[in-house]
């Protein structure tokens, strides 16, 4: 750590490389907030969402290395481990027969209606999700929060493919300006 | 599209956020490599972005954090792997990449096609290679066939020319008036040559043979094909002789000359 125990972007991520515990330390400090409630607005189980930040931190600290400045920040590349790792675990196998009397496109359908209700939907992106027009919303819902790819989402919802991208482009830009206003 | 309207287009959320296809997003990472206001653009979204997941992040149990320590601790004791960080470049890699693959297919298909171009050349010369050879051959032979013949001609030539040679001119009968030999006779040695200037072509089962008459009596002088007397033949040895004749016998010749059949006679002068 540096004189004033702050570090800049690059500094972190050259510490981090070393596998210096104290920047490690000021990694986690700093963003375990954020990464964590990203990870809540995926998985309502806190248990669950405990685990899996502690996953996230660990292959942080692995994969350190795979990380690409040239592609974007440190965050935003934290943010999709956070994201993959929360969604990797909804829809693993364990989790998924744990609810396994519900079929696959209603199941979409419950958790998407069941998620204004939680507290964790108050805030991020999700508190956003609600000015968005249903059909928009829900498309946000299966791609960002539940992981299903474009082609997936073609097939549960019965659009055609090159909608699904327009659709979930024209949600993010109006995600996006909510973002800006508020 | 122009590039506002690329910016402006959804891809720098879709790619942000992860929800980009694979194709989109390196499309996308090839525009932010080539221009600036894309890479701004990005950098923008991401900020904005993480300024608002940090507004409202949530605190996590204290538990999490020194389970994670303690498993950080276990990973160094366990897997001690001192790294050095890729330097940071500018996502033109991509770009260069694509140029070079290209380039090594390009070049792929103009070495095949200099391969193929070459190998039937060098299959042509081949043949080239084999005609040029015989024909070599060929000529090496004639060559020595050549020099042989001449070699013989010049042996010829130097026992004409010897001085010691006693010369004996045999004209034809009268049956035969155009026929004419020569004997060349080593007043040393006693050795005959002949040399046939003009007799007919002898039928397959006649050979000439030539005769030395001495003291009134033919002594056999050797037979001879008429190809080899057309140069100049050796004979058989004679100590002495009055003249020279020359008569067609039966193949392989005969003990005594068949008069009739004689084509050529010569005296042997002084």
């Amino acid at each position: 750590m540096n004189i004033t125990g702050t570090y800049n972007e690059q500094e972190l991520v050259s510490a981090l490389a070393k596998r210096d515990n104290q920047a490690f330390n000021y990694l986690y400090d700093h963003y375990a907030g954020a990464l964590y409630s990203i990870v809540l607005q995926v998985i309502r189980d806190k248990d669950l969402a405990n685990d899996i930040l502690q996953e996230v931190f660990i292959n942080i600290w692995r994969k350190i290395e795979s990380y690409d400045p040239s592609r974007g920040r440190l965050f935003t590349w934290m943010l999709n481990i956070a994201r993959n790792a929360a969604i990797d675990s909804i829809r693993s196998k364990s989790y998924q027969n744990s609810r396994k009397n519900q079929a696959f496109p209603e199941n979409v359908h419950i958790i998407g209606s069941q998620v204004t209700q939680t507290d964790v939907d108050s805030i991020g992106l999700k508190k956003n999700l609600e000015k968005l027009k249903p059909e928009h919303r829900v498309l946000i819902e299966l791609a960002y929060f539940k992981g299903y790819t474009h082609e997936e989402i073609a097939d549960i919802e019965d659009i055609p493919l090159g909608t699904v991208k327009t659709r979930i482009r024209n949600a993010l830009l109006q995600l996006r300006e909510h973002l800006t206003i508020k | 599209m122009n590039l506002q309207e690329y910016i402006s287009s959804g891809i720098v959320e879709s790619y942000v956020l992860g929800l980009a296809n694979t194709e989109d997003s390196a499309e996308f990472e090839r525009m932010c490599a080539a221009h600036s206001e894309v890479r701004i653009a990005r950098d923008s979204f991401e900020k904005q972005l993480e300024k608002q997941a940090m507004d409202h992040a949530l605190e996590p149990p204290a538990s999490v954090k020194s389970k994670l320590f303690a498993e950080i601790e276990v990973e160094k004791d366990h897997a001690p792997r001192p790294k050095t960080l890729k330097q940071a470049v500018p996502a033109i890699r991509p770009v260069w990449i694509r140029y070079v693959a290209a380039a090594s297919i390009v070049l792929l298909a103009i070495s095949t096609a200099l391969n193929y171009y070459f190998f039937s050349q060098y299959r042509k010369y081949i043949l080239k290679y084999d005609e040029l050879v015989s024909s070599q051959t060929q000529l090496v032979n004639d060559n020595r066939n050549l020099q042989t013949r001449l070699q013989d001609y010049e042996q010829a030539m130097n026992l004409i020319r010897d001085p010691a040679m006693a010369v004996v001119k045999m004209t034809g009968v009268a049956a035969s008036p155009s026929s004419l030999a020569t004997v060349y006779w080593d007043s040393r040695s006693k050795d005959v040559y002949l040399l046939v200037n003009n007799l007919p072509t002898p039928a397959a089962d006649k050979q000439y043979q030539l005769w030395a008459m001495v003291d009134g009596k033919p002594v056999d002088a050797g037979i001879f094909e008429m190809k080899d007397g057309l140069s100049l033949v050796k004979m058989k040895n004679i100590p002495q002789a009055q003249a020279f004749a020359i008569t067609l016998e039966k193949r392989g010749g005969s003990s005594l000359p068949t008069l009739d059949a004689m084509y050529v006679i010569g005296k042997v002068t002084g």
